[in-house]
């Protein structure tokens, strides 16, 4: 029988070669993966490497990739971190690009550096009610955030497919592309370089990044934050309103996975569809946890899995593997990264086995 | 938006619920027993989802839809063992665990299947048959509605005064429960609270997985990426609702299938409400059900608290 018993403690160097070893143990199941589906490791690891990191351009593809993977994991730092388990980074991703779209509707000939701040606000806003929603329902009603963010995922899904299948929002003449017309140049986020997509929104994660590192280790809202996740009762007794610290993660929350909407839609696609944002809210799931739900470690897994989602594409082109892999593959590596993060902090003994 | 209500639609609705009720009812009688003994399992959706998957590849690779079940009741073993060793063994947070296994399992899935059909046309089969119960299933209204179903219908619906049963009565129940309630007795009773933690979640998982079989051989020729659309969190939901009583949660499984029927027939007959709106009731209606019943008296004392032997 494994018994785990807790230890003292652990230096950094522990906690290092464990998610070293994590990562090493995920990339060899994912080899086993590719073999199981009869194709050669070498062939497609060495392909998803060349995609993700073979040229310049690939690795500023590679960003653009891992720019909404920022915006979704540190959403999900900020909701975790207060140990509250929202879900909810998809449908909200969706809510903000649907936000963004439907104020662009009326802003017309609008010059940029106006244009593309409202849509950025209205997108957020969209993003913080419905994280906010959620919030409210837990704290009013006692209704699990995990539920009630997953709910909503689907209804917004549903939603947006309705104004894009045959709805208001859907481009004339093209009703089975599901998507809307093509957005006006005054609304495209500005790009950082000629020839590839790296727009504004790659750096936007980064300051965000930078805010929320600053939130969570610098203000009371920070230290509320990590108390929340840590002992509520004694923060209740500290004077602190639990119920608006709960509203205000999961509105901050929601409007950071807002921003990942606005970036694919205003600054890689420039036309709201649906297909380009499934999954990333997900992803950032993986993305925080892996961070170890600290803002520069999500930025670190959100440009690891960036460049494994840009190099897929490469890779499915030039071998018989799936780019469906990558989805696989960052399961995996959350397991593995979740099982070290438990076994730093214990010992392992094997003990004979002695109740029934 | 009347159309539905015409008799036949009606009565079509009601014996299409009954058989949709089957795979969130097997998933929530997996889920209660789970929780009854402590473990908060969020991994549902994923158990399921494998579910379907394994049961797909077997019905096509055999056509046996009895092989089908079992496989994938194999697979739901596998997913439990998985959720077990991290939050029993591991104690890794139970929500956390929940999240991580129905992300693998989503991206496990996608690659299995994409790799399986390649670039071609996945390969579909023909959905089971009913078997009515003869005598019974010539009632008016009740007899289609209740008796002109799957064998694994009435199996499922059968299951709940049994678990009610096994809960209440046995020994081996009144010990899962005290798992979820009270560990340290059933400790000093000499007893090990992770064999029963253990066993629930595997008997849970296999139903669960069980329900995801059954989606596919009786409603899906073929599979597609999340296929389950959240019916594994359907059965948390109705868990919850259910205040953790076996009947209570049937009755909220109920509803849900019920709403998911009128979407399918609203699909159908064509009314002239956007079909999405449709799709959406059974979620928001879920949300609705948790916000109505906010009674959580019959919640295990120590669900989802990680059990630390002394």
């Amino acid at each position: 029988m494994i018994e785990i018993v807790p230890r003292k403690s652990t230096g950094w160097h522990t906690q290092v070669a464990a998610y070293l070893v994590a990562l090493v143990l995920g990339f060899a199941t994912s080899a086993l993966l590719i073999k199981a589906g009869g194709a050669s490791v070498a062939e497609g690891f060495g392909a998803l490497y060349e995609g993700a990191f073979g040229s310049w351009e690939a690795v500023l593809q590679s960003l653009v990739a891992a720019t909404p993977l920022i915006f979704t994991g540190l959403a999900t730092v900020i909701a975790f971190r207060a140990e509250i388990w929202s879900i909810g980074q998809e449908g909200q991703m969706f809510a903000g690009a649907m936000c963004g779209y439907w104020v662009s509707l009326y802003l017309g000939g609008a010059p940029l550096l106006l244009a593309v701040p409202i849509i950025i606000f209205a997108a957020m806003i969209g993003g913080a009610f419905l994280g906010g929603f959620c919030g409210w329902l837990k704290t009013q009603f006692q209704v699990n955030e995990i539920i009630s963010t997953v709910m909503l995922n689907y209804v917004i899904i549903y939603l947006l497919s309705y104004l894009l299948a045959g709805g208001p929002w859907t481009e004339e003449g093209s009703t089975s592309y599901h998507q809307t017309p093509v957005l006006a140049d005054n609304f495209h986020l500005p790009l950082l370089v000629d020839g590839v997509k790296l727009h504004l929104g790659f750096i936007l994660a980064l300051v965000a990044a930078a805010i929320c590192w600053v939130i969570l280790k610098k203000t009371p809202l920070g230290f509320e934050i990590r108390a929340l996740g840590f002992n509520p009762t004694a923060l209740r007794f500290k004077g602190v309103n639990v119920t608006r610290t709960v509203l205000v993660v999961m509105g901050l929350s929601g409007a950071l996975s807002a921003m990942a909407g606005v970036s694919e839609i205003f600054g890689v696609n420039y036309r709201l569809r649906g297909d380009v944002m499934v999954g990333l809210g997900f992803t950032g799931i993986i993305v925080g946890m892996i961070g170890g739900l600290n803002p520069i470690g999500a930025v670190i897994a959100a440009l690891l899995f960036g460049a494994l989602a840009n190099g897929s594409l490469y890779m499915s082109v030039l071998s018989d593997i799936p780019p469906s892999l990558v989805p696989a593959m960052q399961g995996i590596l959350l397991l593995f990264f979740l099982s070290a993060s438990v076994l730093v902090r214990y010992s392992i003994r094997i003990k004979r086995f002695t109740h029934v | 938006m009347f159309e539905l209500l015409s008799p036949e639609i009606l009565m079509s609705i009601m014996i299409a619920a009954v058989g949709v009720a089957t795979v969130i009812l097997l998933a929530a009688m997996g889920e209660l027993i789970t929780e009854r003994s402590g473990i908060w399992n969020m991994g549902v959706e994923g158990t399921m989802l494998s579910g379907c998957l394994i049961a797909y590849l077997v019905m096509v690779g055999t056509g046996s839809p009895v092989m089908a079940a079992l496989v994938a009741m194999i697979a739901g073993l596998v997913s439990g063992l998985l959720i077990g060793f991290m939050t029993i063994t591991l104690r890794v947070d139970h929500f956390v665990t929940g999240l991580g296994f129905n992300l693998l399992a989503s991206g496990l899935t996608l690659f299995w299947f994409r790799s399986y059909v390649g670039g071609g046309k996945p390969p579909s089969y023909s959905t089971i048959d009913k078997s009515a119960i003869p005598g019974l299933a010539d009632i008016p209204v009740l007899g289609p509605i209740l008796f002109d179903q799957h064998l694994l219908t009435y199996i499922a619906f059968l299951s709940v005064p049994f678990i009610a049963f096994f809960l209440r009565r046995t020994t081996l129940g009144l010990e899962t429960r005290a798992a979820g309630e009270n560990p340290q007795f059933l400790e000093a009773k000499g007893l090990s609270v992770s064999n029963r933690q253990y066993s629930a979640l595997l008997v849970g998982s296999a139903l669960t997985a069980l329900g995801g079989a059954f989606l596919m051989l009786a409603f899906a020729d073929q599979f597609r990426p999340d296929i389950s659309g959240g019916r594994g969190w359907l059965a948390i939901v109705a868990v919850i609702a259910g205040n953790w009583k076996p009947v209570r949660t049937m009755i909220a499984v109920m509803v849900f299938a019920v709403f998911d029927s009128v979407a399918v027939h609203a699909q159908g007959v064509g009314v002239d409400v956007p079909y999405q709106f449709f799709l959406m009731l059974p979620y928001v209606a879920s949300i609705l059900l948790l916000v109505m019943i906010r009674s959580r008296l019959g919640q295990p004392a120590k669900l989802g608290v990680p059990y630390l032997r002394h």
